[in-house]
């Protein structure tokens, strides 16, 4: 810029036009991210921009620009084109020359470097739900203008209204005007700044100091970072603003060392405004003098406190004063001194600028104008999103940041930073404002707003936080240093499996008494994270403590590798899958086998939360681990053989229910050499293995290889012997009784038409199948239900000769509890989804079906568990047409034989979480009777937990024998980076599938199944490695 | 070199020009000074620091309490290069830890140490505000951005 230093307004004024002109002076401008983007090349792609609109002769029509952050980081390196803002990501040198040919030549969109919503491309900002979402005011400027150039700030109306201000008010206006305004300080408390600015204004004393906050400490918050490499000149117009109002003659910008990029872009911009007569002496002639200096911390998160940074910038340690006095009574020096936040600095013009109406247009009552929020953690779209005060979490999580990526739930939403909380599911249609985080546990803090899901555990995570301040506390006052200290040990034990219940009051005691009792904010809010995670996760706590289990698997002195850790029977994956990629199947199957006979079931209808946990999902997919163990299970040759010789003589343990859960305790006390009898009512074991899942999921064959291999351990199998009472089998002699008797009755919709013949419940239906009957079916079936038995029934009407067959659900099909997978080939088959509406009666002609009237739903008030509760829509009832309706909406519980044992107000036995042991003594229980449905995992793993309490109970160590095969296998680094992808096992061709019942999907053949094995990162042979 | 020996082979003279440039010096320039200091030497030399309070008239006590209450400021000598590791929240929730143990594993150190040959330290840092690339590391000026364990050595060899 030519050395123009303005004396007054209208020398700005001019400067304005000018400099306007000149930006207007190109046809097109190509705004590139030079700040976040950096990282990810946007140097050269800047380069490469320049050299090539130089290269086709444009440099006169198309600016390139370097800019601050466009707020999509996710994006980055991030480009946008004026005029049509267009919003390119991910762009490399080598996307230029197309970028020229199609939009700077003939203004059409690069449509491959464009965001898709849908089939639909979003090619402009206003396009992306992540910009449609917010409303962009302080941000408005960022990403627009070169940060480094005064001139493009002063075009864009920079410095007009501290001009304004200079002109025609008087401080005590400009305080009025942000008092009345509502503006609150952004850096965390929520104070009013008209109301600070008030106190250090009428202060006693000439010498008065403002002080810019910019030591961004909170981690997972980087507004005040974009805003000072972004629009630098709009902090300072406010730091302009804030001094006139207050009457101080000397500031400072506080910032961290830790942000380079920020400390340049500040220091040119004083640089500038100085040399333009903009900071300095009688600034544009109205003999206001105001001068800034940069400072840079020296990294310490408690200099974010006031008191603290005082210190600092007066070269001490940085440790808080006790207050009063206030920093606006007796501050830097001892003088009156206003501490503001970048944030709510950059706010300063707009209030001045447009008005205090137009101001308050934005936000709640109690909490004016817009929030600037770091989006980031477990969600898609991270980066910075402005949105006026009261949006939900919900708009902010799920419409702009665009939800939880990778098909995994949200858990909670991390608010405030180490000073705030955890808001649980419950929470996402809070609006979000001072008030409303505060009442809700969290703070708003600065506006780090870290989104988590089922992948983090909240015991870790108040553990993180903990270890973050205890590290950072400064250590002046004791209940600080020392009570920090005592509740990160307490966390440390919890976190190694080594709590105790007790623990958890210890740790809120603590926590009382570091709130009320500390120096300073950092102290006061320490224990946050603690609090509101065993407000809202309790049980998390209690499981870690009471099952020494984490169930996001992350806690790494409970477990070995997450995805054994997180498999409900602790089946040690890692290792059977090194014998895989070995060629050792026989020893992989021993090592399954160990912890879940039922491998062959297992490895093809398993939920699978191994491979949910799976850490390779961090870098591309995660292993195939159901397919491989069912590679293992039909491959394997020596399967004959038993784990232990066959148990024999009498039976000291019953059983109720040769369903997985069952089988699996008769299994495991065999291991364990005791022997036990199962009862089963039906003619043919394995509960609902047998008599739900159908055959195209799980064959006949494979079910029976997985029982044969049990009853070899001299488990002995009375088959249609129903029991009657869980009591009398003690009298009759058994030592312990396990009840797994299932949840085999299907829950009754309670409407008219239920008796029609026609009707017929789901679990019947497949039963009638599984027990080889041909049930009847009809030709238009009518499924109504979400889960798996809804699907399963679906699916099995098609392959009985039924045309047409719609499932219904009340709510949309994100939420349906059935597998995605399966709800992708019923839906490949040619069965019809009808979502959000549910029946209202069925409809019968002469005593039979013949339709049914559905009510259309919409999605309503979110209920506890976040889900939204589906509302009927009023008048909007509809017949489908069916001769057969079959119910699939919840089992209940067979609690049938469990005489005298208390039952819970859900209709399934009560039971210790430890033991599974009911009230009965000697008598334990699990499976679906206890949890009214669940997978076979858990089924499974309730038989072995109930086995090694019987044994326990009698007079045993319960101990499972130990792996005998082990696998030190793993890839090489190289090799692990090369394999990539994750197989799919083939699925036979839709119209092969509906004349029966084959299986549906095949499994792996050696080659494949060896590549996926190898791609295994063996995190349980980390701690050897290290 | 080894850092007994780097510690012998500060030169005064150095520290003796920021002094100037920066005088007069009073107590509220103590840690702009220090910023300085370390600029020049990659750390803080002690002797030179207490050289530099008797030229100043600082008390040592008082400068001494301000270089070890800071994490930016190192009493002792810093490798060639600065591998920063990033433990905000969001490089948290991404797996920063396993990230952390990997540098550690692949530099020999661990956090706050430095390579037998100097040639790397490693530091971590409460936030690089940089959260939407997590997990985050950092070499000298350089961001690295979404760093899968696997990368870390490829990036590390990128120094020497």
């Amino acid at each position: 810029m030519s050395q123009v230093t303005f004396r007054d307004v209208e020398s700005l004024e001019r400067f304005r036009q000018e400099a306007q002109e000149e930006a207007e002076s190109h046809r097109a401008r190509v705004l590139i991210c030079m700040t976040g983007c950096r990282s990810m090349g946007a140097i050269e792609l800047g380069q490469a921009f320049r050299e090539k609109v130089a290269a086709a002769g444009l440099s006169d029509e198309v600016a390139v620009v370097d800019v601050g952050c466009h707020g999509q980081c996710v994006l980055a390196p991030a480009v946008v084109i004026e005029p049509q803002d267009y919003l390119y990501g991910g762009v490399t040198p080598e996307d230029v020359d197309e970028i020229i040919e199609t939009t700077l030549r003939q203004g059409e969109p690069v449509e491959r470097l464009c965001q898709k919503v849908g089939d639909e491309t979003a090619a402009t900002l206003d396009q992306t739900p992540f910009y449609a979402g917010q409303q962009r005011a302080v941000l408005a400027n960022c990403g627009r203008i070169d940060p480094t150039k005064i001139e493009d700030a002063i075009a864009r109306g920079g410095y007009s209204t501290i001009a304004k201000a200079l002109g025609s008010k008087q401080p005590g206006e400009v305080v009025d005007e942000v008092k009345q305004a509502g503006l609150r300080g952004r850096g965390g408390a929520g104070f009013s700044t008209g109301l600070k600015w008030e106190l250090a204004r009428k202060a006693p004393g000439d010498e008065k100091y403002l002080i810019c906050n910019a030591d961004e400490g909170d981690p997972g918050a980087f507004m005040d970072r974009a805003l000072l490499e972004g629009v630098p000149h709009q902090v300072i117009e406010g730091m302009l603003l804030a001094a006139y109002a207050i009457g101080a003659s000397q500031g400072f910008v506080y910032v961290r060392a830790e942000y380079p990029i920020a400390v340049e872009h500040v220091a040119e911009a004083l640089k500038q405004a100085r040399e333009c007569g903009l900071l300095g002496k009688n600034i544009l002639g109205s003999g206001f003098d105001f001068d800034i200096e940069l400072r840079m911390g020296a990294g310490a998160f408690v200099c974010g406190e006031e008191s603290a940074l005082i210190a600092s910038l007066e070269g001490h340690r940085g440790m808080p004063q006790p207050r009063p006095p206030f920093p606006v009574e007796k501050g830097y020096r001892g003088k009156p001194t206003s501490i503001n936040n970048v944030e709510t600095l950059a706010n300063v013009p707009l209030i001045v600028e447009n008005g205090i109406d137009s101001y308050r247009e934005f936000g709640t009552e109690g909490s004016a104008g817009t929030k600037i929020f770091a989006l980031a953690g477990r969600v898609n779209n991270t980066g910075l999103v402005e949105v006026p005060m009261g949006t939900t979490l919900r708009t902010i999580i799920n419409e702009i940041g665009g939800g939880v990526p990778k098909n995994r739930s949200f858990k909670a939403a991390q608010m405030g930073g180490p000073s705030g909380g955890c808001l649980p599911m419950k929470y996402l249609d809070l609006p979000i404002d001072f008030d409303s985080v505060q009442e809700a546990g969290a703070i708003m803090g600065s506006g780090g707003l870290i989104v988590m899901d089922d992948s983090n555990c909240m015991v870790n995570i108040a553990r993180y936080f903990l270890e973050f301040t205890q590290d950072e506390s400064c250590g002046k006052c004791t209940p600080c240093r020392v009570g920090t200290r005592h509740m990160l040990d307490i966390l440390d034990r919890i976190c190694s499996g080594e709590g105790k219940l007790e623990d958890l009051d210890e740790l809120e005691r603590v926590a009382d008494h570091i709130k009320s009792t500390s120096l300073c904010g950092l102290g006061q809010t320490a224990p946050n994270p603690v609090l509101t995670t065993l407000r809202y996760f309790r049980d998390e706590y209690e499981e870690h403590i009471q099952r020494k289990h984490c169930r996001a698997a992350v806690c790494e002195g409970l477990l070995e590798a997450p995805c054994s850790h997180a498999c409900p029977s602790n089946v040690n994956v890692p290792q059977y899958l090194g014998l895989i990629a070995e060629g050792h199947l026989d020893a992989a199957m021993d090592v399954i086998r160990r912890r879940n006979p039922f491998v062959s079931v297992c490895g093809r209808v398993c939920d699978h939360p191994c491979q949910s946990h799976c850490r390779r999902a961090d870098l591309d997919e995660p292993l195939a681990i159901r397919a491989l163990k069912r590679y293992a299970a039909d491959n394997a040759k020596g399967l004959s053989h038993t784990l232990t010789p066959p148990t024999s003589g009498d039976a000291e343990v019953a059983i109720v229910g040769a369903g997985p859960s069952g089988l699996s305790c008769a299994y495991f006390l065999a291991l364990m050499g005791r022997h036990s009898v199962v009862f089963e009512e039906h003619p043919v074991a394995g509960g609902m293995l047998a008599l739900g899942i159908p055959e195209y999921r799980l064959p006949k064959k494979a079910l029976q290889e997985d029982i044969d291999f049990i009853l070899r351990h001299g488990v002995e199998l009375r088959t249609e012997t129903r029991v009657e009472s869980v009591t009398a089998l003690q009298q009759e002699g058994y030592r312990a009784v396990y009840l797994a008797s299932g949840a085999q009755t299907g829950r009754a919709m309670r409407i008219e038409g239920e008796n029609l013949e026609g009707v017929a419940d789901s679990l019947e239906f497949l039963r009638a199948r599984g027990l080889g009957q041909e049930p009847k079916c009809g030709k238009q079936v009518v499924v109504i239900g979400g889960g798996n038995a809804a699907i399963d029934s679906a699916r099995s009407a098609s392959r009985l000769g039924a045309e047409k067959v719609q499932i219904l659900y009340r709510r949309t099909r994100t939420e349906m509890p059935a597998y995605d997978e399966e709800i992708e080939e019923a839906l490949l088959e040619g069965i019809e989804l009808h979502e959000l509406v549910a029946p209202n009666r069925i409809i019968g002609k002469d005593g039979v079906t013949s339709g049914i009237e559905m009510t259309r739903m919409k999605l309503g008030e979110p209920d506890d568990s976040g889900r939204r509760r589906p509302v009927p829509i009023e008048g909007s009832e509809y017949v489908i047409e069916c001769d057969m309706v079959l119910p699939a909406i919840g089992q209940q519980a067979s609690i049938e034989p469990a005489d005298g044992l208390e039952t819970t107000s859900w209709r399934t036995v009560a039971f210790d979480a430890v033991t599974l042991e009911t009230s009965g003594e000697g008598i334990f229980s699990g499976g679906d009777v206890i949890n009214g449905g669940g997978t076979v995992i858990e089924a499974i793993a309730d038989g072995q937990r109930a086995a090694i309490a019987i044994d326990q109970y009698l007079g045993g160590t319960g101990t499972l024998p130990p792996d005998v095969s082990m696998s030190l296998f793993r890839a090489s680094d190289e090799e692990l980076e090369a394999a990539t992808t994750s197989l799919e096992e083939p699925t036979l061709p839709v119209d092969e599938r509906l004349s029966d019942f084959r299986e549906v999907v095949s499994g792996f053949q050696h080659a494949g199944a060896c590549a996926e094995a190898n791609r295994c990162l063996r995190c349980d042979l980390e701690k050897i490695r290290s | 070199m080894t850092v007994a020996q780097a510690a012998e082979s500060v030169d005064l003279a150095l520290a003796l020009k920021v002094v100037e440039e920066m005088s007069p010096i009073t107590e509220g320039d103590i840690i702009p000074l220090l910023q300085r200091l370390q600029d020049t030497y990659g750390y803080l030399p002690p002797d030179v620091v207490l050289a530099i309070c008797e030229e100043t008239e600082l008390p040592a006590s008082r400068v001494f309490g301000v270089a070890t209450f800071y994490s930016q400021f190192s009493l002792e000598p810093r490798g060639k290069h600065l591998v920063r590791c990033c433990r905000g929240t969001a490089c948290h929730v991404r797996g920063g830890h396993r990230l952390l143990d990997t540098i550690e594993r692949a530099l020999g150190v661990k956090d706050g140490g430095i390579t037998k040959d100097m040639v790397f330290s490693l530091d971590t840092v409460a936030c690089l505000g940089t959260c939407f690339l997590a997990p985050v590391m950092m070499v000298d000026g350089n961001y690295y951005g979404q760093v899968a364990p696997d990368r870390v050595k490829k990036i590390i060899d990128q120094y020497e």
